[in-house]
């Protein structure tokens, strides 16, 4: 029985971090953040850990819950790791949507650090 | 006005260029593969370009579509160019149905090649 390739063992630990952050303190996400991070939110593009924080600290809502649904890991030619989540959220009252989100993590330091974060949500221009 | 930022037409461009590829004739997507590229197709797993381009010509449908509902392009710490798609497809007479897929793109002897793709359907636990 093979072992967990590293990449999928700190993908998954980050993605869970991050979201348990994410429901339940998002200013705790600012550790997970560099100077160098990149963040598009529903297309708006952010440049760096105070816009990126300024940005989901104020996302208008009280309660947020995630529940994931599949998430791939994958090494990257510079020994980056790409992790990408299928999944589902509600927010306040509101009905369950879908989602989609994107990490490129890096290791800095030691750290495991998210560069680039892409987040959207599961809505299509019906046919 | 100003230009759009060079990731954003490198990461357009390979867009539009993959689902045309795709939608018309997926056995020509090789070229845009190396050695080195990993694919993760609904969670399997396929290593190097002629893997990929094996796994994507053995899909079991005749026709598909492709409509992209939105596109998102980063550059990355190491000159790489990351690209989500979310969009639709229709497969033969299926229904039709989300999909969002990743691409990283990296510069490779003066063309742009794919190293890491990820697709999944937009299915959920509901």
């Amino acid at each position: 029985m093979a072992e967990t390739p590293m990449w999928e063992q700190v993908g998954t630990s980050f993605v869970q971090l991050y979201y348990q952050r994410f429901d339940t303190s998002r200013v705790e996400l600012s550790a997970l953040y560099t100077d160098a991070s990149c963040l598009s939110w529903e297309g708006q593009q952010f440049q760096g850990k105070t816009a990126i924080m300024e940005k989901l600290m104020s996302l208008p809502f009280q309660k947020i819950q995630h529940s994931i649904t599949s998430q791939d890991h994958q090494p990257t030619p510079d020994n980056c790791i790409l992790s990408m989540v299928v999944g589902q959220l509600k927010v306040d009252n509101d009905p369950v949507m879908g989602f989609h989100q994107l990490f490129i993590l890096k290791n800095i330091s030691d750290n495991w650090v998210c560069t680039n974060d892409i987040f959207r949500l599961a809505l299509y221009n019906f046919a | 006005m100003g230009d759009k930022p060079i990731w954003e037409q490198i990461g357009s461009s390979f867009v539009q260029h993959y689902y045309q590829l795709f939608d018309t004739d997926r056995t020509h997507l090789g070229s845009i593969y190396i050695d080195a590229s990993c694919l993760t197709w609904e969670g399997q797993q396929c290593q190097g370009k002629a893997a990929i381009v094996e796994k994507l010509s053995s899909l079991p449908f005749q026709k598909i579509q492709h409509s992209i509902t939105s596109q998102d392009h980063q550059p990355t710490p190491d000159s790489c160019i990351l690209s989500m798609v979310v969009g639709q497809l229709k497969a033969d007479d299926d229904q039709v149905l989300g999909f969002h897929q990743t691409f990283l793109l990296k510069s490779f002897q003066g063309a742009w090649v794919c190293t890491n793709e990820v697709f999944r359907l937009a299915l959920h636990n509901v």
